[in-house]
This record gives C-alpha cells, structure tokens and sequence, in this order.
C-alpha cells in the first residue's frame, strides 16, 4: 500500500490549518474551534460507538466530569506553575478521573447491550449531573471559574484554535492506531456479532472496557480544554443532553465506525447549523432533526457509505460480498 | 406517619397517571421492538390537544380524550407505516432509535413554534377541589386523573386479552412469521399497535394537562418517564406498566419529602441503572418473552 500520498495530503491539510487563522476573522476561527472540539468528541464516541456497536446516549457525562474535574483541581489545589503549560497538568488529571471512574462504570453497565446500553449511559449522564448540581461541594449550581492564562501575543480565539486542532489531531491518529491494530479487529468483531466473538476467544470483555475508558479519557480531556475555553460554567454548560445527542448525530452523517465519518459529519452538520442558519435560531431543532431522518431513509450508512456504495456499483466485481457485509 | 401516609398517597396518585403515560410505549416496544423516542411528543401533544379543546370551546379535558385519541390514532398509524416502516427496513431497528428522536426534535421545535415556549396548564372547574380523608389530603384532580388512567388501563388489558385483535396483537409480538403464516396482516397490526400507543399516550396527555403544567419541552422528561417504567414493570402489559408506574410514582414522591425535590432524576435514573443491571427483563418480565 501507498503510504507517501496519505502522508503528504495529511502534512498539505495540518500546515493549511495551521495558517488558517491568519486569513479567517475571529467569527470563523471561532467555528473552526467549534469543530475542531466536536469532530474530535465524535471521534472519541466514535471509537466506542463505531468500532464496538455500543452506543453511549451519555458522554456528555465525561464532557462535564473533565471540565469539573480541572476547575477543582486548579482552585484547590491551586495552580500548576504560570503560563500556558500550567493547563496541562489538570487536563491530564482531568482525563485521568474520567478514565478511572469509567473503569469502575465498565464493569456492571457494560453487561447491558443496545438500547439498554444506551439509555443506561443517559441515565449516568443524567444522575452525575444532578448530583453535581446539588451536592454544593461540586459548586456545580453556583458554577466554578477556570481563568486561561492564554499568552499575551495570541487572542483567546486562536490559543484554543490551536489546542483543539492538535486534540482533534491526537484523536484522528489514536482513532487510526485503534482501527488498524488487534485491539480495533476485536472491537469490529463484538459490533458484528459479539457471541460468536467470544465463543471464538475474543477477550470481549477486556477490550470493550477498554474502548470505553480510552474513549472517555479522550473526552474527559476535551470537557476540561471545554471549561477553560468557556472560562466559567455551571452544570448546564457541561453537562448537556444535546452534547450527547450530538456526537451520534455527527458520527450517523458521517458515517458510524469509520475512520473519516466523524470528521465529515461533523463538518456538514457544523457548516449547516452555524454558517447557513446561523440567523434561524427558532427552527434549529426542526431542521437538524429533518437531517437526521433525512440521513436514516436516504443513507443509512452516513455520507462515506453513501460513497463507497457508488464505488462498490462502479466497479461490479465484488458485489454480493459487498451487500453481505452491508 | 400522616407525612408518611400522605407521601405514599402522592406517590400512587402520581404513578396510576405515569402508568398511563408509559403503557403506549411499552405496548410498541413489546410488539414491534421499537423504543419510540417520539412518545412523550404524542402525551405533550394531547396535553396541548385538551388545552385547544378546553380554551376554545369549552371542552371538558376528560371528554377531549376520546377525539384526541382518535386524533393520534391515526397520526401514530399514518407515521409507523412510512417513516418507521422505512427506517427499519432499509437501516436496522436501532435507527429507529435515531430516526423517532430526529421526528421528536423537529415535532417538539413545530408545537413550540405553534404554541409558544410558555408553561401551560389547564384549569376545569373541580381543578381547585380538595378532598380530605382523616388528617390525609387529595386534590380533586388528581383522584380523577387516577380513576381516567385506571379506566383506560384496564379497558386495554382487557382488548388485549379478549378480543381477536389483542390475540392478533399478542401472535404478531411472539412471532412475526408465524402470525403472518396465520393469514394476520402484520405489516397493518404493526400499524395499528403503534397508532394504539399513540392514543393511550395523547389520552395521558389529556390527563396530566389538568394535573401538572407542561410546556413542549417535557415531552423529553415523558419518554424518559415512560422508559424507566417499562425497564422497572417489564415489557409489553398493562400489568407490567402499571407496577413501574406505581413505582416510579412512589421513588418520585419519597425522595422529593425525604431527599430533596432537586434529587428526584437522580433517584429515577439511580433505580433505572440498578434495575436494568440487577433484572433487565423488569419485574412482571416481559409480556412477550418468548421471541425475543
């Protein structure tokens, strides 16, 4: 296989965006940051969603749980040394808490399949949210500050321009060392059909755990950047059913389990709702649910399915294997 | 004890109307598999229906139920043999999932463009009566929204287990082939199932608007509602619905006196998690256990 072209094209779009800010106003670099943050959330979901077939109505839970997490550990613990590097260790912290508590979550809630699964997560999403909206140690209700000691030579604009593209782009690439390892086959494998995948010595168990606490250490660590971006938050800054919501939205236009689905979806569903109706705020739900239907009848299989089916028609060699595995 | 007393009260009162507004959605997904994301849409569009009926021309809630009924009869017909129908056969049952919440989104976004995002309520004549039973209290409202739910309750267990088009129901849930083997028109049954729901949701709706106010945006707090008493009394029955019912009603009204009005989501959703680790099937099991 050719690997320079995919290199090259890689290098051409990351110094492209690199500069982008340069010629987009503030408004734009603003989207941009936007989609940098959602496509690499959709891409974390992605990963478990996608590859593994469970799928979470409840990362918003991990979203706020980073964001909360690094406001604490900065106004309590106090700041990690000055300047930009100081946000790097509590976003790592950040990530951490919620790699852990997703591990003790694996255990009991990974036993539930489909749509259990799913609304067990919106359940979780649903308690630790209430729960850190009441319990006044959280502040969750009053809201906490996360100042960002962004540099003096930068707006605040472009800084989180820059953290959130090279977060999308850590996401892309662990997205990409998942799909293409052992750990990735195994997880398409439980999609497909995970008691066959067991039967045949797939330690199920094992790598679904892991899908679901690496995809929530992603998350966890873009929900804290998320905090510091916004600066203050209350629970319903973070903890929102629409994050949620969201990120499968994304991944079904795109297309769910594969590599670029997330990124696309989330750029047509972004370019959609904040360029082209940016001025239609009273019918935002009606159209993005009018997509979202749009999307299931037309093409089930995201906008990449969509494409590969042309593919698969033009070249008629491999049909029928390619309508079996569709 | 009275507070004790009076709090169990609250709570059965409050869960016979969350058995009413769950049954439609149980009833979907045991026979069609379907967890409807548009339910709480069908209850808070009955809720808007009754209010229509009420302020315009004077009709009473209870009455409204049965032209609301038929109302979202057919719509909940019409709207499973197209969209639904083409989401699962040309994606998979879970896009259903997507494809009710995509439908939900955009109803929810119409009713408040009609109606606006105001809290609305109806307000009947008995709607400020009270009844006191010893040192207990009951609103007036509520023991007939009790009595309304109980009523429809039991009319559709008893359709469901007398009549030929329950048992052709109950065929088409426990195996689609065979029934269809058996000369019944599933595709059509399927339809009518849901428009069933549909109907029992609005009459909910009916209901709870003389009870609690609701604005288009609870309709997502409904299907949650309606979610969780089916994972705690099990799929399919009306027996099933009515235990969750109950149940959620009591979880709702003795953590909102002893824990905290703010923490009620928390304990529904806390019990929800539990009980679909501990026993997913819910506690009557599920009315159409065999094929699924």
């Amino acid at each position: 296989m050719n690997r320079t072209l995919p290199l090259v094209i890689g290098a051409v779009i990351v110094i492209a965006a690199a500069l982008l800010p340069l010629w987009i106003g503030p408004f734009y670099t603003r989207v941009a940051q936007l989609f940098f943050f959602s496509a690499g959330m959709a891409i974390a979901w992605n990963i478990l969603g996608g590859f593994s077939g469970y799928w979470s109505f409840g990362h918003t839970v991990f979203i706020g749980m980073g964001a909360f997490s690094a406001a604490h550990i900065v106004n309590r613990l106090g700041p990690f040394g000055d300047g930009p590097l100081s946000m790097i260790a509590p976003i790592l912290l950040a990530g951490l808490i919620c790699g852990l508590f997703a591990a003790i979550l694996a255990y009991p809630i990974l036993r539930l399949r489909g749509i259990y699964f799913a609304i067990a997560m919106l359940g979780v999403s649903q308690v630790v949210g209430e729960l850190v909206n009441n319990v006044s140690w959280f502040q969750g209700g009053i809201g906490v500050f996360l100042q960002t000691p962004v540099p003096s030579a930068m707006t605040p604009e472009d800084f989180f321009y820059y953290i959130f593209g090279g977060l999308l782009l850590l996401c892309f690439l662990i997205s990409v060392a998942v799909r293409n390892s052992r750990f990735g086959y195994a997880l398409l494998s439980i999609r497909e059909d995970e008691d066959t995948a067991m039967m045949l010595g797939v330690a199920t168990e094992r790598y679904k755990i892991m899908a679901f606490v690496l995809s929530a250490i992603l998350v966890g660590i873009m929900g804290a950047v998320y905090g510091y971006s916004v600066g203050y938050f209350t629970t319903y800054t973070v903890f929102r059913l629409d994050f949620s919501l969201n990120l499968i939205v994304f991944c079904l236009i795109g297309g769910i389990g594969t590599l670029f689905g997330p990124i696309i979806g989330t750029a047509v569903m972004l370019f959609i709702t904040q360029v082209l109706l940016s001025r239609f705020l009273d019918i935002h739900l009606l159209i993005t649910g009018a997509m979202v239907v749009a999307i299931i009848l037309l093409m089930p299989g995201g906008i990449i399915g969509a494409l590969s089916f042309r593919k698969r028609r033009a070249n008629q060699a491999e049909p029928a294997a390619a309508e079996a595995r569709a | 004890m009275t507070l004790f007393l009076q709090t169990v009260l609250n709570g059965l009162v409050l869960g016979g109307i969350y058995s009413l507004a769950a049954v439609g959605f149980s009833l979907v997904f045991g026979v069609l598999g379907i967890v409807n994301l548009t339910h709480g849409i069908f209850v808070v569009a009955g809720a808007y229906g009754a209010l229509f009926l009420f302020a315009r021309m004077g009709i009473d809630p209870l009455l409204a139920i049965i032209p609301i009924g038929l109302v979202l009869f057919a719509v909940g017909y019409v709207y499973q043999r197209t969209i639904i129908q083409w989401a699962v056969s040309r994606a998979s049952l879970v896009a259903s999932l997507v494809v009710t919440f995509g439908v939900a989104m955009m109803a929810r976004n119409g009713l408040q463009l009609v109606f606006g995002p105001d809290v609305h309520t109806i307000t009947p004549t008995y709607s400020f009566m009270s009844l006191t039973l010893g040192p207990l209290r009951i609103d007036v409202v509520r023991i007939v929204a009790l009595g309304a739910s109980l009523v429809l309750l039991v009319a559709l267990a008893l359709v469901l287990a007398r009549t030929h088009f329950g048992r052709a129901i109950r065929a088409t849930a426990q195996q689609p082939l065979a029934a269809e083997l058996s000369g019944l028109n599933v595709r059509n049954l399927h339809g009518l199932t849901f428009g069933l729901g549909a109907a029992m949701a609005g009459a909910s709706g009916a209901i709870i608007g003389i009870v609690q106010p609701f604005t288009a945006a609870s309709e997502v707090a409904w299907t949650l509602n309606a979610f969780i008493v089916v994972v705690l009394g099990g799929i399919g029955s009306p027996a099933g619905a009515l235990v969750g019912g109950l149940l959620l009603g009591l979880i709702n009204a003795f953590t909102a006196q002893y824990i905290g009005p703010s923490l009620t989501q928390a304990a529904m959703f806390l019990v929800l998690v539990l009980m679909l680790l501990v026993r997913p099937s819910g506690l009557l099991g599920n009315a159409f256990g065999e094929s699924r």
